[in-house]
């Protein structure tokens, strides 16, 4: 039956279904886990990068987790090579609104852009949608530290701690036990689309929800979800957004930084997941 | 080259094989854009706007080919019960009276009126095009175009020729929704909304009797006579007008013709009553 | 012969701008208000081409109003001054560039911090702490440059506008009856009225 109806994109099924739309999405639930997290002061990303081969000369810079401007990072999981184009588009777009306004776009203005050109490719004939979904951390004047998820469809939806790829569901369901208990006594950690808050809002009580505890958070979060038993930078990136005199800093961890983090975070004896 | 190539020789479209790319970029932005519809017959030369610039008479330069009849006196202004507009209907050329039976009046549609001053071709022409496009708005919004909207209507058209040879002096009134309406609209693209417009070269005398004894909450009689008035002295001392003094009186039921008279006749009589 | 002077104060910027429109020797309006309100806290005064001046006024407020609707939250003085510079300079270089000269003020609600920019025809712009366009500008620079200082009130401001109108009236051989002045602060765009400031003229 679904034959009929998944060959092209365009085509809505019977029951009102994009088969290649879900099939994009299912392609991003077995891509290599990020996980993004606000707090009071930044946001953190941190994405797993899963090894093909001991041979494989692992790249210099991530490739899991890149800048697209001066406020604005973003966490790939899918296709790469898909990302790779998006990226090259948002870092266009932010330079281009640069150009033009003189100031860092507004994140959710880059995401809404990302989105709507993912969108166009669910919807024109031909086309195949983006097997990609960004994390994407940002700060801007107006709203604050932000963290959009995006899928392939062209969806986007604000949060303060999330979570894409393979096991996304059981890391979000730790997220929300462990976010919760840190930070604010919330029941739900979703935000919707538009409703981004400045993170400041996020810690209701009063212990402050620090960039440090985020990372320290994270770190168990990736461990006990991560499929691999060794932990490395060999298979995990990191980044952090932070503010420091009114200005946004974009931080990719290098390998010895990743190695000095889990070293700091991970106890020595990891048992890997069951 | 025979005369109907030449002639075929027109705007500057895809299939023109002697269409100059440089042209074909600068009327499709300036032209083609708003008003695609339109093709009109350019000068054969590199940049018609430039030939059109040296060649039409807009502000009396003495050795260009196409000469405009300038002088006029019109005028309109509002009033507690409508609109009074008037001109005269002297046509020159050079030092000859062409004409002294013009129609400087432009019957829009039975609720507006336009005001020729300037190119005569032009006025008629473009107040024409606006009468059609005020229809197709009737036609499609089932009510009566504004006259704020039909006279933006008119400077966006004659906007987009800007620099290319119109010469355009008028008023559009009318009665709508928010009672009298006046605007005067040239063709440098300008657009002014106000209670009292004389233009031509007769305006400053006009001018001078209009401001002296304008007011505002006149009876319909003493309105009328002021028009009648602030032409007749304005044809009295511009050569460059005379003929008939043409009267209209625009009320909540749309214009109202209200008479032709001579100025000779007008002569003798404002004399005899002295 | 149109007048436009704008400053900036402390935590304000006034512009003012007169209300004549003329054809060669003829004034065919003396109550048209030549400063655009672009946001709740831009605004934006304008002189130059008749034509261009009203219709690339126009395009600027439009894409603000848009970029306002679309984005939930006001574009800065300083963005709103940027994109009017940008697209006047791209015009600039193609076959119809628009002649207008603009001073754009605000308040900018984040930074907390007024602004206010001279940009001319040739898309040059700068941020100053005063500015004058056209002829006015022989006359009323001088008047900045003796009367101002650092962290004007309101008074002071209004009183270096009404020395400015004054020189005007006395030294420019065009009168203008007249006078739009917009104040934007933190509580948005405010008119003052002209004839105050008249008054203050005559008071000195």
């Amino acid at each position: 039956m679904a034959r009929r109806y998944d060959s092209r994109t365009t085509i809505f099924s019977p029951e009102g279904r994009l088969y290649q739309v879900e099939y994009a999405m299912e392609a991003i639930n077995h891509a290599g886990t990020v996980i993004g997290m606000l707090c009071d002061d930044g946001i953190v990303l941190a994405a797993e990068k899963q090894q093909s081969s001991k041979l494989l000369e692992s790249s210099l810079d991530g490739e899991k987790i890149y800048e697209v401007n001066e406020n604005l990072i973003a966490g790939v999981a899918g296709i790469t090579s898909d990302a790779n184009l998006l990226l090259n588009e948002g870092r266009l777009i932010a330079q281009n609104y640069l150009q033009i306004y003189d100031d860092n776009i507004p994140v959710e203005m880059l995401v809404k852009r990302l989105c709507d050109i993912k969108q166009g490719y669910t919807q024109f004939g031909g086309l195949r949608p983006f097997g990609t979904s960004f994390l994407i951390a940002g700060w801007d004047e107006h709203v604050g530290f932000q963290l959009y998820q995006t899928d392939p469809a062209g969806n986007y939806s604000g949060w303060k701690a999330t979570c894409i790829g393979v096991n996304s569901s059981s890391a979000q369901s730790l997220l929300k036990q462990e976010y919760k208990s840190k930070s604010e006594p919330s029941s739900s950690d979703q935000q919707g689309a538009t409703g981004t808050e400045n993170a400041s809002d996020i810690a209701d009580d009063d212990t402050p929800f620090s960039l440090d505890s985020a990372l320290e958070l994270t770190c168990k979060v990736m461990t006990k979800t991560l499929d691999s038993s060794k932990i490395s930078n060999e298979n995990l990136e990191f980044a952090t957004l932070t503010l420091h005199n009114g200005v946004p800093k974009v931080h990719l961890f290098k390998s010895n930084e990743t190695d000095a983090l889990l070293k700091k975070y991970v106890p020595e004896k990891t048992t890997p997941k069951e | 080259m025979s005369l109907d190539k030449v002639l075929k020789y027109t705007s500057a479209s895809k299939t023109n094989p002697y269409a100059f790319d440089d042209d074909e970029n600068f009327l499709k932005r300036d032209v083609t854009d708003n008003i695609s519809h339109f093709d009109f017959k350019f000068a054969p030369v590199l940049k018609p706007a430039e030939f059109a610039k040296s060649h039409i008479d807009v502000k009396s330069q003495k050795d260009s080919l196409i000469k405009l009849a300038h002088g006029t006196t019109t005028l309109a202004f509002k009033f507690k019960n409508g609109v009074i507009v008037a001109t005269d209907s002297r046509a020159t050329s050079g030092n000859v009276i062409a004409s002294q039976t013009v129609k400087k009046v432009i019957e829009i549609n039975p609720y507006l009126l336009g005001t020729m001053a300037g190119g005569a071709a032009d006025c008629s022409y473009w107040e024409r095009e606006l009468g059609r496009r005020c229809r197709l708005h009737e036609l499609a919004n089932k009510e009566r175009i504004s006259v704020a909207a039909a006279s933006k209507l008119l400077t966006n058209m004659v906007y987009s020729y800007k620099g290319m040879g119109l010469s355009m002096g008028t008023m559009i009134s009318g009665w709508d929704k928010k009672g009298p309406g006046l605007y005067y609209v040239d063709s440098e693209g300008q657009r002014i909304k106000g209670n009292l417009f004389s233009v031509g070269s007769g305006s400053t005398f006009a001018y001078g009797v209009l401001d002296t004894s304008y007011r505002y909450d006149m009876e319909t009689d003493e309105a009328i006579e002021l028009g009648r008035r602030a032409i007749y002295h304005a044809t009295h001392r511009d050569a460059m007008s005379g003929g008939y003094v043409r009267l209209y009186h625009i009320k909540k039921e749309g214009w109202e013709f209200i008479g032709l008279e001579d100025v000779e006749d007008l002569y003798y009589k404002y004399n005899n009553q002295e | 012969m149109d007048i436009q002077l704008g400053l900036a104060g402390k935590d304000f910027v006034i512009l003012l701008a007169d209300n004549q429109i003329t054809n060669s020797i003829l004034t065919i309006k003396h109550d048209e208000d030549k400063i655009y309100k672009l946001s709740e806290h831009v605004v934006m005064s304008v002189s130059g081409e008749p034509g261009d001046s009203s219709n690339f006024s126009e395009y600027i407020l439009g894409n603000t109003v848009l970029y306002n609707i679309r984005n939930q939250h006001e574009l800065s003085v300083d963005s709103c001054a940027k994109f009017t510079r940008k697209e006047l300079a791209n015009a600039l270089r193609s076959r119809s560039p628009y002649q207008v000269n603009y001073l754009i003020g605000g308040y900018n609600t984040i930074s907390q911090k007024p602004a206010l920019y001279r940009i001319d025809y040739l898309a040059s712009i700068a941020k100053v702490e005063f500015a004058a366009h056209g002829y006015a500008s022989y006359f009323c620079y001088s008047i900045f440059d003796r009367m101002k200082k650092p962290d004007l009130t309101q008074d002071e401001a209004l009183d270096i506008l009404a020395a400015c109108v004054n020189e005007l009236t006395r030294r420019l051989v065009i009168n203008h009856s007249s006078y739009t002045l917009k104040l934007v602060d933190s509580n948005g765009v405010r008119v003052i009225n002209g004839e105050e400031l008249l008054k203050r003229t005559s008071a000195k």
